[in-house]
């Protein structure tokens, strides 16, 4: 492969980014479907969440194993079997596909820490799409209504069990709020249980008696 | 004179080339990108999965024990890789063997990926014994297609699991040396909704 490796890197960072929002968004709504967290379902309905989910991972799945076919890159006329070095930049053939991703991070492919961060971007970005999704399909569509119109009530669930039956939107400054109060207290009891050779005791212990 | 070890993954690998498919499946399932995003998915997947208050907290703080587990197996794993050297088996019988997957250039024991699907499926079984035994199935699945493509001895893999289960071991350990840290970073992403 005479393609410079940051080229490579790029194009695969790109695949890859793709892939992984694409499977954080399909396991986020199928894991919120199952638990009842409407505020960040796709949409109105448990068992087509579900679906939907599952639909996003198998395409995701199938488009980025399938891209060396309609993508130019650095896949082809090579030892696709095994070398990543020897290949030139182009479509990979049938034949070639199954191992076209198999390329080395020295030469292109993406290493583990690159990996972390983009997975850890696409997880935060499909999070917020299930989120902008769920307050529209709640308030749009009307899918919900507030357990409890008062917000001062302290049994008001916050979190995640708070989008059982808000928007995120609705919900955010609940859980704001209460984290706010509580985490005073949650800290120092927290150091007060650790323990004795919880290395955070050891530092803040002292103060917070 | 080759070792039991060798054998086997010169056997293994002696198999591919009699079905194009399976080879094809292998690669694919050995491919850097599919096995590791699948664990990365099942921390993702418990972390949204708790069904009331409790088991929620219970299966984010397993998350988190997961995630760290896969961090600090990638550095014990790269401690071993400079402590030992073992060289990867390509390397010293190439003549004996089909590469399937590109010839990494990194030492050969333990198995890296396997480390890292095992520390995460440890962290699933722990709380969900179902799920769990359905990553540890990936996670050894991804192993024997590096084995099948004659990137690892089976010593690797077995050393890899061993390696995974134990730090995550060690990691619940290293949360009661963080806390009140751990349980205070779960309950500020409650505070922007997310958990």
């Amino acid at each position: 492969m005479n393609t410079d490796p940051g080229v490579v890197r790029d194009l695969f960072a790109a695949h890859y980014f793709l892939f992984a929002f694409l499977t954080s968004l399909g396991t986020i709504q199928i894991a919120v479907s199952n638990a009842g967290t409407r505020g960040l379902w796709l949409t109105p309905n448990a068992t087509l969440t579900r679906w939907l989910g599952i639909a996003f991972i198998i395409t995701a799945i199938a488009i980025f194993f399938s891209q060396p076919l309609w993508v130019d890159g650095p896949w082809a006329a090579g030892s696709v079997e095994a070398d990543s070095l020897t290949r030139d930049w182009g479509k990979a053939s049938w034949e070639e596909v199954a191992g076209a991703r198999n390329v080395n991070d020295i030469h292109g492919g993406l290493d583990g820490v690159k990996q972390t961060g983009w997975f850890s971007l696409a997880a935060v970005t499909a999070f917020a799409v299930s989120a902008i999704a769920g307050t529209l399909s709640i308030r749009i569509l009307n899918t919900v209504q507030p357990k409890s119109g008062d917000d001062q009530d302290p049994d008001v669930p916050d979190g995640l069990a708070g989008l059982a039956n808000r928007s995120y939107l609705s919900n955010q400054p609940e859980s704001w709020r209460n984290f706010h109060a509580e985490f005073g207290e949650l800290w120092h009891k927290g150091i007060r249980e650790a323990e004795s050779w919880s290395l955070i005791k050891s530092i803040w212990g002292r103060s917070s008696k | 004179m080759t070792s039991i070890d060798a054998n086997i993954v010169i056997w293994l690998n002696g198999l591919s080339g009699n079905f194009a498919a399976f080879d094809n499946l292998m690669r694919i399932v050995a491919s850097d990108y599919l096995m590791p995003l699948v664990f990365s998915l099942g921390m993702l997947g418990l972390w949204f999965s708790g069904k009331n208050p409790a088991q929620r907290i219970r299966y984010q703080l397993s998350t988190l024990m997961g995630i760290s587990a896969l961090s600090i197996a990638n550095i014990v794993v790269w401690i071993f890789n400079i402590t030992v050297e073992r060289p990867r088996p390509f390397v010293e019988y190439g003549d004996q063997l089909t590469l399937l997957f590109y010839p990494p250039t990194d030492p050969s024991f333990p198995a890296n990926p396997v480390a890292v699907g095992f520390a995460a499926a440890t962290a699933a079984w722990t709380i969900n014994r179902k799920f769990g035994l359905w990553l540890y199935a990936a996670a050894a699945l991804f192993g024997f297609s590096r084995l099948y493509a004659g990137v690892f001895y089976p010593t690797d893999i077995v050393g890899g699991a061993l390696v995974g289960i134990a730090i995550y071991v060690f990691t619940t350990y290293l949360r009661r040396f963080l806390e009140p840290l751990i349980t205070s970073f779960v309950r500020f992403i409650r505070g922007l909704s997310a958990a």
